[in-house]
């Protein structure tokens, strides 16, 4: 007993995570064309998605580990961002006509124009539904989310309507960069992880590089200490909403060019992953934020292809809870403040 | 103790408040109607979700019949129509909810003057909604129901229906929309005529799309078509790429969506599209319309348009006067030319129960009487084309019009498709 | 509020029982007033089931501190029960209990009694509400709320696919196209028949419903094991080391909450005559937690005026008042294009008006009266 308990503690969880594609790995090679590449395949199309994923989970986790607030509106912030994309590229003229630079050089701009809208609603958001009730019950501004959650999806719902809406294609999604012994590397692929990593990177570096940052870490692990070293918690708190909306703006323009569609409830799903994704790696830890994404990402993959789409939520958050009683506190194990 | 106090006079409040404006909302109504005695007035109920993702196709349907009662001037023969449009939805589940479907009905139950109920969209909600106005005997027409369990026993369906629906043992529902039998049949026989040999179903799991997928399965193989895989999809899934490759995987060279456009018809065709570049694309009515294949209102791309066809109840409406008419007053009324399927469905349904009021002359304001002339219809001529119905309550409308890609990227009309043939 | 303190201390001894009986004779002859299938009080019926659901539901977020976002999961265990055990869903079987409607005492398929499908329900939930309960119990904080949304997502997936798993010569549920037409169920000789036009009896019977769960909590709070709940609430650790067990502890807020749930899910279940998987989405959860939030968390008075008064914003007022005073105005929109955005919004500003909720608990007011330091400087520069 003993013995299986050391165990399981110590590899219970590598083995939990790895228990799916291993299982089809093997299947795969024991079948009747042997060959690892669809399950790379799968792999490869598994942390595009979650660089997504991640990319939302982040600010999920920026926000929590600073005020313990599960932000659920942050999910709608990101479907905004998709479609201030779509609706600013339009504006400026970006079709499937426009030249490879002319594409280039337009998304670029809304990429900023995305970061920047969805930074600044996530700031509002904060003023107005957030910040009032800072000395409420620690679950009141939980409601005001769900408030704020329900009046976006409302604005998406009358801005495009209540079906998917299909998106030009501008990135030509599907189209193959390279690939090796049958795994291909798409463009979309490509995009995702090329815009994620300097993001994060970026963020991670403002986080332990400048003041703000330090100010933001400072406030994250007590607040009280923080403004008495004379940080102005406000500014600071409202800077992590910046920051959280900026990613999920980017995300949303990602979001938008790699599925080519967007839909106002994608941030119900969005968020609700994303949340996953951070609890996954530890709220509160922007490694464990990307790392919890990516994850979820390769499942949902795995899923949708070796066992069925209609199963793919049970599966991913079957293994959030196998997670979470292997280890309770999330994969990225730094212990947060403590809820009071 | 005082937490008690202010709960106890809350609770009062809130209920008194209800009771009052319940009180006062009556009373309006009352005065409203005995102002209007010149004639008499009879009141229509329409009950469909209007809010969430069903909402494009629903919003259609009330222009339709909004368009049907601006025809008659709000009319049906001596007596004034006052048509109220009730949402089966609530705001906090954001989709048809069956509390809400039931106070729908319920509301048509109340009042004396309820003639004529349209509804619902869903059939999931229909089954809430039969029982309850089949015991206060309300005629109810459905634009849009498919599932064959409503009307009939038989494949398809599941032990005790119809017959469970209508406690009074009198069927007091319709439908003018044929069952999805028909239209897997029609589907099949568009697979088969385009030479398909393996064919993948994806369906949005409710009731429409899985059970006319299960339909399509099981009458693929008296139409010689075989089908590969019956797949339900997760309608919020962002992307359907590890889905398009399983199908692709089992050879398929043609994909039917059996769903509604809200349910992700959109990103399902074009992975699939993407994944088997040769793919033929099929839909069923809740695919075929413009908000799914016109890349201008956010469809598909128009390269896949041109591969895709679907199937509605609807024929060529140029083809015949009241089409014609139909076109020219939807575009008038609402300046597009190209009304969805919904919109169609939606005008009928009213026209239907105005023409069938007004042809009763003075018991045009009696429910029984309405009832009776609604199953004694025989060969209507409407923009449905010409049908009537069973005693089952369903049309005997049996051909179904083949759409394919227009040059404005709208579903336009290619031809009949003769059940059977 | 200290002025009401004055008036209420000025009030003679009796008054207190007094109006508990004005408002439970009101209560009882409330249906009287309107008629038998009048909206108002199909919203009110449905608003006093909410009342059970939410009631539930603070035993565990109120009480215990375990913030649980996966509460629809008791719902649907509830409304299977009565899909499974009180219609002809598995129509191979002939089981019918005593004291049935003359409809299911002839028809084919399981059929038990009302009170025995709550007894059911109650014991189905328990264990369920248990075995979400256990890997939970190392979690602290919000932890606890995303392990417990992710059952609430599974047990959703699993009603929706389970028209797919055949189990005892049926299906597992009938997913999104929903058990049909269940029992309704028996009256009593001296109360109108239930039936889905006349709701008298059905309000009655959730007043019942109300009446039993209300008694249940009054008594859990000021028990033992009440304060026990709120002393994990309060502290964890110290209340370990003053002896409370945990684990039963904390195993037994799940169970009893999941068992009120169950109650109303038999209830919403028979009510709405139907039981279909999209009536349990995450949505719900959030909606009756934020009734005991708007309410005023772990206050049973205030838990039921945050149900009521949502159920009615939901049912009554933005269905009906809202969407008749907007037609009125001709805006030239469809006022249900807003019902969504209007819900949220009204969250927001009831939320923002009573940030304790509308009728705080006693213990919250006393503690926040007093502070606790770090947040009331925070409070003061932020008003600053």
């Amino acid at each position: 007993m003993q013995v299986v308990r050391g165990f399981l503690s110590r590899y219970g969880l590598i083995l939990a995570l790895a228990a799916l594609p291993i299982f089809y790995g093997v299947k795969d090679l024991t079948g009747k064309h042997p060959s690892l590449a669809p399950l790379a395949n799968n792999l490869v199309s598994g942390i595009s998605n979650g660089s997504i994923w991640a990319m939302i989970a982040v600010g999920y986790t920026l926000v929590y580990g600073i005020i313990e607030l599960i932000n659920f509106a942050h999910g709608d912030v990101f479907m905004i961002g998709s479609f201030t994309s779509q609706a600013f590229w339009s504006l400026i003229g970006v079709t499937l006509a426009t030249s490879t630079f002319g594409v280039i050089g337009g998304l670029l701009v809304t990429l900023v124009v995305a970061m920047v809208c969805c930074g600044t609603l996530n700031v509002m958001i904060e003023r107005v539904a957030y910040r009032p009730l800072r000395n409420a019950p620690k679950l009141a501004p939980l409601i005001t989310a769900v408030g704020f959650s329900f009046i976006l999806q409302n604005v998406g719902l009358l801005w495009l309507g209540g079906s998917q809406a299909s998106v030009d294609n501008l990135i030509h999604q599907g189209s193959k960069v390279f690939s090796i012994g049958g795994v291909v590397i798409h463009r979309e692929d490509v995009l995702a992880v090329g815009l994620t990593v300097p993001l994060v990177i970026a963020l991670t570096l403002f986080i332990n590089q400048s003041r703000l940052g330090k100010a933001m870490r400072a406030t994250a692990q007590d607040p009280e200490a923080a403004r008495l070293m004379g940080i102005n918690v406000d500014t600071t708190i409202s800077m992590t909403f910046l920051l959280g909306g900026m990613l999920a703006g980017a995300a949303g323009l990602i979001y938008a060019l790699y599925q080519t569609q967007v839909w106002f409830f994608q941030g119900f799903r969005g968020g609700l992953f994303a949340f996953t994704a951070a609890v996954m790696g530890g709220i509160g830890n922007i490694r464990g934020a990307v790392l919890g994404g990516i994850i979820i990402g390769c499942i949902q993959q795995i899923s949708d292809n070796r066992i069925g789409p209609q199963w793919t939520d049970a599966i991913i958050f079957g293994y959030l809870i196998m997670i979470m009683v292997f280890r309770p506190q999330g994969l990225i194990g730094e212990e947060t403040r403590e809820a009071g | 103790m005082r937490a008690r106090q202010f709960g106890v006079a809350a609770c009062i409040a809130v209920l008194s408040l209800g009771a009052a404006a319940c009180g006062s909302s009556k009373k309006k109504s009352s005065a409203g109607s005995s102002t209007t005695s010149s004639g008499g007035t009879v009141d229509i109920y329409s009950s469909l979700p209007l809010q969430g993702a069903s909402k494009d196709q629903t919003g259609a349907m009330v222009k339709g019949i909004q368009l049907a009662l601006k025809e008659a001037k709000s009319k049906a023969g001596q007596f004034t129509v006052n048509y109220q449009s009730l949402d089966d939805s609530t705001a906090q589940a954001g989709s048809w909810d069956p509390g809400q479907t039931a106070t729908d009905a319920r509301k048509a139950v109340q009042d004396s003057k309820a003639v004529y109920y349209i509804g619902e969209f869903n059939s999931g909600a229909s089954v809430v909604s039969i029982p309850i106005l089949n015991q206060a005997g309300i005629p109810q027409v459905s634009p849009a129901n498919t599932y064959p369990g409503l009307t009939t026993s038989g494949p398809g369906t599941v032990a005790g229906e119809p017959d469970k629906y209508y406690p009074t043992g009198k069927r007091t529902y319709l439908r003018i929309v044929p069952q999805d039998r028909i239209q897997a049949a029609a589907l099949l026989t568009t697979m088969k005529g385009d030479g398909c040999t393996k064919v993948a179903i994806a369906n949005d799991k409710e009731t429409y799309g899985a059970g006319l997928a299960r339909l399509v399965e099981l009458q693929s193989k008296a139409a010689g078509v075989n089908v590969v895989d019956n797949t339900g999809i997760e309608k919020t899934a962002p992307n359907f790429r590890s889905y398009a490759s399983t199908v692709k995987g089992k050879g398929a060279d043609c994909f039917l969506f059996s769903g509604v456009t809200a349910n992700g018809a959109a990103q399902i065709n074009k992975d699939v599209a993407a994944a088997i570049p040769t793919v033929k694309l099929y839909g069923p009515d809740g695919t075929c319309e413009s908000g799914f294949t016109n890349p201008a209102k956010h469809g598909i791309p128009a390269t896949l348009g041109k591969a895709f066809k679907c199937t509605v109840a609807t024929q060529d409406l140029k083809a015949y006067p009241g089409g014609q008419k139909f076109l020219a007053s939807f575009k008038a009324a609402y300046g597009d030319a190209n009304p969805d399927p919904y919109a169609i469905y939606g005008y009928e349904a009213m026209k239907l129960g105005l023409d069938t009021i007004a042809g009763l002359g003075a018991k045009g304001n009696d429910k029984t009487a309405v009832l009776a002339a609604l199953f004694a219809t025989k060969a209507r001529s409407s923009v449905l084309g010409t049908y009537g119905f069973d005693k089952n309550g369903d049309t005997t409308l049996t051909d179904y019009g083949l759409y394919t890609f227009g040059p404005d990227g709208n579903p336009a009309f290619s031809k009949t498709i003769k059940q059977g043939g | 509020m200290s002025r009401l303190d004055q008036l209420r201390n000025s009030l003679p001894p009796w008054w207190n029982r007094a109006t508990a009986g004005v408002v439970i004779a009101f209560a009882i002859i409330f249906p009287l007033l309107f008629g038998q299938s009048s909206s108002f009080l199909d919203a009110t019926t449905t608003a006093l089931a909410y009342v059970v659901m939410a009631l539930g539901l603070n035993i565990v977020v109120g009480f215990a501190g375990l913030l649980d976002l996966g509460y629809v999961a008791f719902f649907a265990f509830g409304a299977y029960t009565v899909g499974w055990f009180a219609s002809s869903f598995y129509f191979k079987a002939h089981v019918h209990s005593f004291w049935l409607s003359a409809v299911a005492a002839h028809g084919p398929g399981i059929h038990l009694n009302f009170i025995l499908l709550v007894i059911v329900a109650m014991v189905i939930c328990a264990i369920a509400g248990v075995l979400i309960g256990l890997p939970t119990l190392r979690l602290r904080g919000d932890y606890i709320a995303i392990v417990t949304l992710g059952f609430g997502e599974i047990i959703r997936v699993f009603a929706t696919n389970g028209d797919g798993i055949h189990i005892f010569g049926g299906t597992l549920t009938a997913g999104r196209q929903g058990i049909p037409v269940v029992d309704q169920p028996r009256p009593l000789p001296f109360i109108d028949s239930f039936n889905s036009l006349n709701l008298r009896p059905w309000y009655w019977t959730a007043l019942v419903m109300v009446f039993i769960v209300l008694f249940c909590n009054v008594r859990l709070r000021d028990s033992r094991l009440g304060r026990a709940w709120i002393a994990i609430r309060e502290d964890e650790v110290a209340a370990a080391s003053m002896g409370v067990p945990l684990v039963r502890t904390k195993l037994l807020a799940y169970a009893t909450g999941a068992a009120f749930g169950g109650m109303a899910g038999v209830f919403l279940g028979s009510y709405l005559t139907t039981v279909n998987s999209d009536q349990f989405q995450f949505g719900f959860s959030i909606f009756v937690l934020a009734m005991i939030i708007l309410g005023g968390l772990g206050s049973i008075w205030g838990v039921v005026v945050g149900a009521m008064l949502l159920s009615y914003i939901n049912k009554y007022f933005i269905p009906d008042v809202f969407d008749k005073v907007a037609n009125s105005l001709h805006l030239g929109f469809q006022p249900s294009d807003l019902s969504f955005g209007i819900f949220g919004f009204l969250l927001v500003i009831i939320m923002l008006l009573r940030p304790e909720g509308l009728l705080p608990e006693r213990r919250r007011q006393m503690e926040l009266k007093e502070g606790v330091g770090a947040d009331e400087a925070l409070a003061l520069e932020v008003s600053a």
